[in-house]
């Protein structure tokens, strides 16, 4: 399909294979090229089963590209089309349609030459060939997420996603996953819905987006099926709980007691006491804001990240670090060590926790010990933690896709994102809650920084480590 | 209201009780005629009696909607939204699953209308690759008396308390 005149050369020549050289002069658009494409796509069309209306690639399906572009042609194919096998299992909720697959062996390769894990292969000859798994074994690598997003047609379909919806309904926006150091950039695929009509999902495919520095065109497993574990049980109200009973309280009210109880404290002269444990998901203006009211102004007696544990780096784009801005954290001055509970549960009268979005009962442990200790506690958290019932104010906060802001990944290169979706209920990103508490504790060198572009024109200014490039 | 407005008020009055007695004694008189046999060139205007007597719907008409099914009983709908995408109104939603055959691969489980949005435009009907949808249950009268009560489901059928 790539053939393009090459002035000098006989014969069309394949773009993909053709070493590109000084003072060559190519040629994409003559008619002998738009011919020879006419007629393979001609040939790949016979074997094509009228898949679209049930096809999930329909809409971004190359095929339909190309016929629009080149064909548009009646079909002068009077054989009947062969039959072959529509829904084979190739793994890792992967389903291979025989018919579809017009063989391109982009599949193949990329299990050959990215992850070198060789499951796929082309067999038998001519007419008959197929492409299938060696020897019944799956495909079972973290990135097989990819053959979906690469395969030209529809012949290779996620069971996640298959049938959920129509490819032209889904509108896309720019993010970060978050799940790990690397940063990979991502599309977010929603449906905007339609009036009165309740979606199931919210978030209905993750997409690796190109970023040549980063993750070049692909993502793993963890990074796709994460965001559907992100989005569960979010909490979208603020919560006062005093002797076990919630009540339903509005921002200025959450944030005014919040911070009366760090006034109460500092302007004891016992700042000491205050514990503050944040996260490094938070992006970067947050943790420079975090650290101007904390560190700078209220000098709180301990400050710690309370981070995801290290999991096992898969050595191509997965990171042993599970969350995305600990690099960040660093280049601002944070030691991103995780807290010495003993010490907060002996010392600390007030626990301001900014709970990750993966924290929850599992692995809380010694935090609960600690938490159950502290007299005042506040948790600003985006999902249900497990701590909610020993809270006294609860402040639901935002997904880092939810937030504009920039972040900084393993090899310290910083992006920045617009908020690719919309909290839910009343949840507000963290940069939000940190200025509010400022306003409220009316500190001096804070006022101002009430839009996130100040925020970030302070935060370059001082460490221009940030800048995106 | 001065005497003058006052007359000329009365006129009116009068002349439309006049138009009125008008089309009586002209609708009597072709009526009488016609029930002793004789034929006028116009006939007298008729009324029909609904809801005991209906008029005939023209076979072109567009009606509540419905999904034709497959000799198997199955829908022939494969739920591939292409209504959804055509129509104006997007008061259509389906839900779509993997269908047992493996020829047909798509089918739906759920397919709701919205018929308070719904403008009876046809262009469902129209974009249906499968003939699946038509307009043509001669059904016109469903009205109800809450909104969520006009979101009937079409396919698996008219369910509990969802009855067309």
């Amino acid at each position: 399909m790539c053939v393009v005149e090459i002035d000098g050369c006989p014969k069309l020549e394949l773009a993909c294979a053709t070493a590109v050289k000084d003072g060559m002069d190519v040629r994409t658009g003559t008619d002998r090229g738009c011919e020879a494409r006419r007629v393979v796509l001609e040939f790949l069309l016979a074997e094509h089963p009228l898949d679209c209306p049930v096809c999930d690639k329909a809409g971004e399906c190359r095929l339909q590209d190309y016929y629009q572009d080149h064909g548009l042609f009646a079909s002068r194919f009077n054989e009947a089309k062969t039959k072959r096998a529509k829904l084979v299992p190739i793994g890792k909720s992967l389903l291979l349609d025989r018919e579809r697959c017009i063989l391109c062996t982009r599949c193949v390769r990329f299990l050959e030459d990215i992850t070198r894990t060789h499951e796929l292969g082309v067999f038998e000859r001519g007419n008959r060939s197929e492409v299938g798994t060696r020897e019944d074994r799956e495909v079972a690598t973290n990135y097989a997420g990819n053959l979906v997003d690469l395969c030209p047609v529809g012949a290779i379909t996620d069971r996640e996603f298959r049938f959920s919806t129509r490819a032209w309904f889904l509108k896309r926006s720019a993010s970060f996953c978050p799940l790990c150091g690397r940063g990979c950039e991502i599309w977010i695929d929603q449906h905007p819905g339609f009036a009165r009509t309740v979606r199931s999902k919210r978030i209905y495919r993750v997409r690796p987006k190109e970023n040549p520095r980063r993750n070049g065109p692909w993502m793993c497993a963890a990074g796709r099926r994460g965001f559907a574990v992100l989005d569960s049980h979010r909490i979208d109200q603020i919560f006062r709980i005093k002797d076990g009973r919630r009540t339903i309280l509005t921002w200025d009210k959450g944030l005014h007691w919040a911070a009366l109880k760090l006034e109460e404290l500092s302007a004891k002269g016992h700042s000491g006491r205050i514990a503050v444990v944040l996260n490094s998901f938070l992006s970067n203006e947050e943790l420079f804001l975090a650290r101007r009211l904390f560190r700078d102004s209220l000098h709180v007696g301990s400050l710690a990240f309370l981070d995801p544990e290290p999991g096992i780096p898969d050595g191509f784009l997965l990171t042993s670090q599970r969350s995305s801005n600990r690099r960040g954290a660093r280049e601002l001055g944070f030691d991103p060590a995780p807290p010495d509970w003993d010490r907060i549960a002996e010392t600390a009268e007030l626990l301001l926790l900014f709970a990750h979005p993966l924290l929850d009962a599992a692995a809380k442990g010694p935090i609960e010990k600690a938490w159950n200790r502290v007299r005042t506690r506040i948790l600003v958290t985006p999902r249900e933690s497990g701590l909610e019932a020993g809270a006294d104010v609860i402040l639901p906060s935002a997904l880092p896709a939810e937030k504009p802001g920039s972040w900084t990944n393993i090899d310290g290169s910083s992006s920045a994102f617009e908020s690719a979706l919309e909290s839910p209920g009343e949840a507000l990103a963290e940069w939000r809650i940190l200025t509010g508490l400022a306003r409220e504790l009316r500190i001096d060198g804070m006022a101002g920084l009430e839009s996130i572009g100040r925020v970030r024109e302070d935060c370059l200014r001082m460490h221009p480590f940030f800048k995106v490039t | 209201m001065t005497v003058k407005d006052g007359a000329r008020f009365a006129i009116e009055v009068l002349r439309g009780g006049l138009i009125t007695a008008r089309h009586f004694a002209v609708n009597m008189a072709r009526h009488s005629l016609r029930a002793i046999g004789i034929r006028t060139r116009r006939t007298g205007a008729v009324t029909i009696q609904y809801p005991e007597a209906r008029k005939q719907v023209p076979s072109r008409h567009r009606s509540l909607h419905r999904l034709l099914t497959r000799p198997d009983g199955r829908p022939r709908c494969v739920a591939c939204m292409l209504c959804l995408t055509v129509c104006p109104s997007e008061c259509i939603s389906v839900e779509a699953d993997e269908d047992p055959d493996p020829e047909i691969q798509k089918t739906p489980i759920r397919f709701e209308i919205d018929l308070s949005r719904c403008c009876f435009c046809g262009f469902c009907v129209e974009a249906c690759p499968e003939d699946a949808i038509r307009m043509d249950t001669g059904i016109l009268e469903w009205g109800r008396l809450g909104r969520d009560d006009l979101r009937i489901e079409i396919w698996p059928g008219p369910g509990p308390g969802r009855k067309i």
